[in-house]
């Protein structure tokens, strides 16, 4: 279930990145991950190294695999490229009855 | 040489932080420790237990919990000191860009921690799950690099990594940077984290005292020694030359008027050597040839900790550069802090400027191959010029003399 | 305090891909082919990639332990083979007083801490000696120099990444003029372990292939590992001493991004501002620079990146001055980079010819570089090099040498 794919990335995001005081609802879907917080303050102000960090707990925990030459950082701009990411990446499909709620 | 000064002192310890904290520690003899984690296995049944560790409570009013998000902890302790040195020199705002600010950081083990967990990645789930940020921040040169990205300092950026003689040689290179007008200013220190697994391996090489009849104390410079007890914590001084400090307003605490740099090569990697004699000729021949005349020294300050060889090595050293005079007053701040090379350089700061030192903590029997009583707390005059030491494991050996602010 | 004047290298020492000498180092280098290949002894069962410069098995010919050398790590090992190499070179005696150690280095000895974690993680620590891990920290190839050739000089290692072996270096400049020397031996000692190899690989920054610096398809960095060392002292007391100066150490540089802790200033401000320290250190204009041996570690940011700094620094003249790294063929050495970079400059000084950078490919159009490939270039005599070393974490050095010339 897509929303559920998103709620758990914004979950890895939090923990992994080790952003405090951050909950899932903080995060929008189109708000920019990268770069320093936009004119609104909407932005995450992720890096390079917060994306590769990302990627390993992916190809831990969400069955993505990769090559290097396939990375593409435009995937990393928001969480809802990254679901695509993830999805497009998967190698091992979860059915979407089995996916967890919410 | 172009007089040094030094305008800011920051320091994150046992004790606490800041100046403040250091003074009260150094003056009261208080000894704080906790106990180690020694629930991971790593630790031997009889092994060390306690050890004193920086007593961190908040950093935030230093360090900004989304600059500190990704950083090791001796990153975090860097960072917070270099910023406390700042305030104390009152350059708080980041130096700007006509001046060119260099970072000269010491540490013996680097970010442990994050090396420990990182190998344990590897070992324990394979290459692959290595983590990026782990990994980034678990080399020696990450503190360093902390600092001068939340500084803006763009000078030189050096990792010194020499042990216990770490933290003077950052600060003997740091004076050489401002010397030659390489930087205008300097941020110069020590930081160490121990962790538990450091701390396990340091117990293994019995380096540190254990539990046993005479308690888990540590005691510089006695007979009966047997160990240090372990320290951890970050200390950054702010050096300038003394013409800018004095054209700025600055508060100096003290100047840097010397150092020397020696090593007995005799020194096994883990231990010190035979050559005590061979070591204080070399540093004092240097120091003389800097100018500097060692009769001329008040106080020592020195790192020797309660180690049994490595007090033996320092206290032969002192011993052999002394000979034919009396010793001045030797106080070890390593027996109210614990053994962090940077302790040792904060409270010889505080020393030049006066600062009171209890009773040494521990110290109850003379070595009588050593003769090196220890301060007893008496009051100190104000000194001239105070002498801190630092005899590394491994060989390693270096003086820093401070004179007191004009 | 005295000036020393003039500053020469006397002795040169390496330890590489190539073999266990600086001879071979040079060899291997002009010949443009590599030391990366296939792992034979480095486990990279694992790893993403599976290409290194690992120092071949020690030559028969090499003395065996002692009691001392027993208990050496790899880098350690390699150290000192370089440092003897040096100094018997400048017919430099161990015991000769007055004689400071300058190293750089990022792991030193971590196998063996890596093999008493894994032992300790199993439960079975009690039976792995301790005594790996007194080769672990990293001031022991640097101590493991002194100690083997009894020096009493100051000894001091530095650690801040890849800028490591380069700023010991300039270390040892510093503390020669300061008078605080007579003599300094310099360098960097550095081998491959897990933990480095894995981690750049989590930073997806090592090319599967052999490393192909500045080259439009180029995909990151190989990692290798080795050592090089410098023996360093005033050129009147070189000429006393009635050894032949092999070139001078005109000036070093350091400088911080303060950008990021990875990813170098993209336009490589910190980089040019780190070479500017040492031309000015020097004493000499960008216009005197003949040839540089750069960073160059084949990763898509460095290289543009240090492009961009070369471009600042020399302006338009920075696509006529020929550039090599040493890194297609000997991988990138982390801690002993610089040291064996100013080793391979030195050689090039000596011979008069600029080795080729190896690995193939057309140069990045991006990257107005003249780099040097194929054939050897040549330079004249006393021509003027510049080496540059940029540091993950942001730091970087800069060292100016030049052919000895006694009218400089």
């Amino acid at each position: 279930m897509e929303l559920s794919t998103r709620a758990r990335i914004k979950r890895v995001i939090i923990d992994t990145l080790g952003l405090e005081g951050m909950t899932p609802d903080m995060i929008a879907d189109d708000a920019p991950l990268f770069g320093p917080p936009d004119a609104e303050g909407a932005g995450l102000g992720l890096d390079s190294i917060d994306a590769l960090e990302l990627l390993v707990v992916f190809e831990k925990d969400f069955g993505v695999s990769v090559e290097t030459e396939e990375i593409d950082l435009e995937a990393f701009s928001c969480v809802a490229s990254l679901e695509a990411f993830v999805r497009k990446f998967q190698r091992d499909q979860v059915p979407a009855s089995e996916a967890p709620q919410g | 040489m172009t007089a040094v000064a030094i305008t800011g002192l920051g320091s994150v310890a046992s004790c606490g932080h800041g100046r403040g904290a250091l003074e009260l520690a150094l003056r009261e003899s208080r000894v704080d420790l906790v106990e180690i984690d020694r629930d991971r296995g790593f630790h031997l049944a009889a092994s060390a237990r306690h050890a004193a560790r920086a007593a961190v409570t908040d950093l935030s009013p230093w360090l900004a919990p989304a600059a500190s998000r990704r950083m090791s902890p001796p990153s975090r302790l860097a960072a917070a000191a270099a910023r406390m040195a700042l305030e104390d020199a009152n350059l708080a705002m980041s130096p700007g860009a006509e001046d060119r600010c260099a970072v000269f950081l010491a540490t013996g083990y680097g970010p442990s921690s994050y090396t420990e967990r990182i190998l344990e990645q590897v070992i324990r789930e394979g290459p692959s799950s290595a983590s990026p940020m782990l990994f980034t921040e678990s080399v020696a040169n990450a503190p360093a690099a902390q600092v001068a990205l939340l500084e803006r300092a763009t000078g030189a950026n050096v990792t010194v990594t020499q042990l216990e003689a770490g933290a003077l040689h950052a600060v003997a290179r740091g004076a050489q940077e401002l010397v030659s007008g390489r930087a205008d200013r300097v941020l110069a220190g020590a930081v160490e984290e121990l962790s538990p697994l450091l701390h396990a391996i340091l117990d293994r090489y019995h380096a540190l005292v254990r539990p046993g009849r005479g308690g888990e104390v540590a005691r510089p410079f006695d007979r009966r020694r047997s160990g240090y007890v372990a320290g951890e914590g970050a200390a950054v001084l702010v050096l300038e030359r003394a013409a800018d400090a004095a054209a700025r307003g600055a508060e100096t605490l003290a100047n840097l008027e010397g150092w020397s740099r020696a090593f007995d090569p005799s020194a096994p990697p883990s231990g010190w050597g035979e050559r005590p004699e061979r070591t204080a000729a070399a540093l004092k021949r240097r120091l003389e040839r800097a100018g500097f005349d060692l009769g001329t020294t008040d106080l020592i300050v020195s790192g020797a900790n309660g180690s049994r060889r490595g007090d033996r090595a320092a206290g032969l050293v002192l011993r052999s550069a002394f000979r034919g005079a009396t010793l001045p007053p030797v106080v070890t701040p390593a027996a109210m802090l614990g053994a962090f090379c940077g302790n040792t350089l904060g409270a010889a700061v505080l020393a030049a400027r006066g600062a009171g030192f209890g009773p040494t903590p521990g110290f109850e029997e003379i070595d009588p191959d050593l003769g090196i009583r220890p301060h007893d707390g008496s009051p100190l005059p104000l000194p001239r010029r105070v002498l801190v030491e630092s005899t590394a494991t491994g060989g390693a050996a270096v003086w820093l003399a401070l004179g007191r602010p004009a | 305090m005295a000036s020393c004047g003039r500053v020469a290298v006397t002795g040169l020492g390496a330890v590489s891909g190539f073999g266990w000498s600086a001879a071979e180092l040079w060899s291997g280098l002009l010949s443009g082919r590599t030391a990366i290949l296939p792992a034979a002894r480095f486990d990279t069962r694992g790893q993403r990639t599976h290409v290194v410069s690992e120092v071949p098995s020690l030559p028969s010919s090499f003395p065996p332990d002692s009691a001392r050398s027993r208990r050496h790590s790899r880098a350690d090992r390699f150290a000192v083979a370089a440092a003897r190499d040096a100094m018997a070179q400048a017919h430099l005696a161990p015991g000769t007083p007055e004689v400071g150690v300058f190293f750089g280095g990022s792991t030193a000895g971590i196998a063996g801490g890596e093999r008493f974690l894994e032992a300790l993680l199993s439960g079975s620590a009690g039976r792995v000696p301790l005594g790996l891990l007194a080769a672990q920290p990293l001031n022991a190839p640097g101590d493991a120099v002194a100690r083997a050739f009894d020096l009493d000089g100051p000894v001091e290692t530095v650690s801040s990444a890849c800028a490591s072996g380069s700023l010991a270096v300039g270390l040892a400049l510093r503390s020669l003029r300061a008078g605080e020397v007579d003599c300094a031996v310099a360098g960097g000692s550095d081998a491959l372990c897990s933990l480095t190899y894995s981690g750049f690989n989590a930073l997806r920054a090592v090319d599967p292939e052999p490393c192909r610096p500045f080259r439009a398809d180029r995909a990151g960095l190989s990692l290798g590992e080795g050592a090089g060392v410098l023996v360093l002292e005033p050129w009147e007391r070189a000429l006393e001493r009635g050894v032949r100066p092999l070139a001078e150490l005109l000036g070093a540089g350091a400088s911080c991004d303060a950008h990021h802790m990875t990813a170098p200033h993209p336009q490589g401000a910190g980089a040019a501002a780190a070479i500017r320290s040492a031309l000015e250190d020097a004493g000499l204009d960008p216009t005197a620079v003949d040839f540089v041996n750069a960073h160059g570690t084949g990763t898509p940011l460095n290289d543009l990146a240090e492009w961009h700094a070369l471009t600042a620094v020399f302006g338009e003249r920075a696509s006529e001055l020929p550039v090599t790294s040493t890194k297609g063929a000997i991988g990138h050495l982390l801690g002993s980079a610089g040291a064996i970079e100013a080793v391979a400059t030195v050689q090039s000084l000596l011979a008069g010819l600029i080795h080729p950078t190896s690995g193939e490919g057309p140069v990045d159009p991006a990257i107005g570089v003249d780099l040097v490939l194929g054939a050897p270039r040549e330079v004249g005599r006393d021509a003027v090099a510049l080496s540059t070393s940029l540091a993950f974490g942001g730091a970087n050095a800069a060292l100016i040498l030049a052919g000895w010339s006694d009218r400089r």
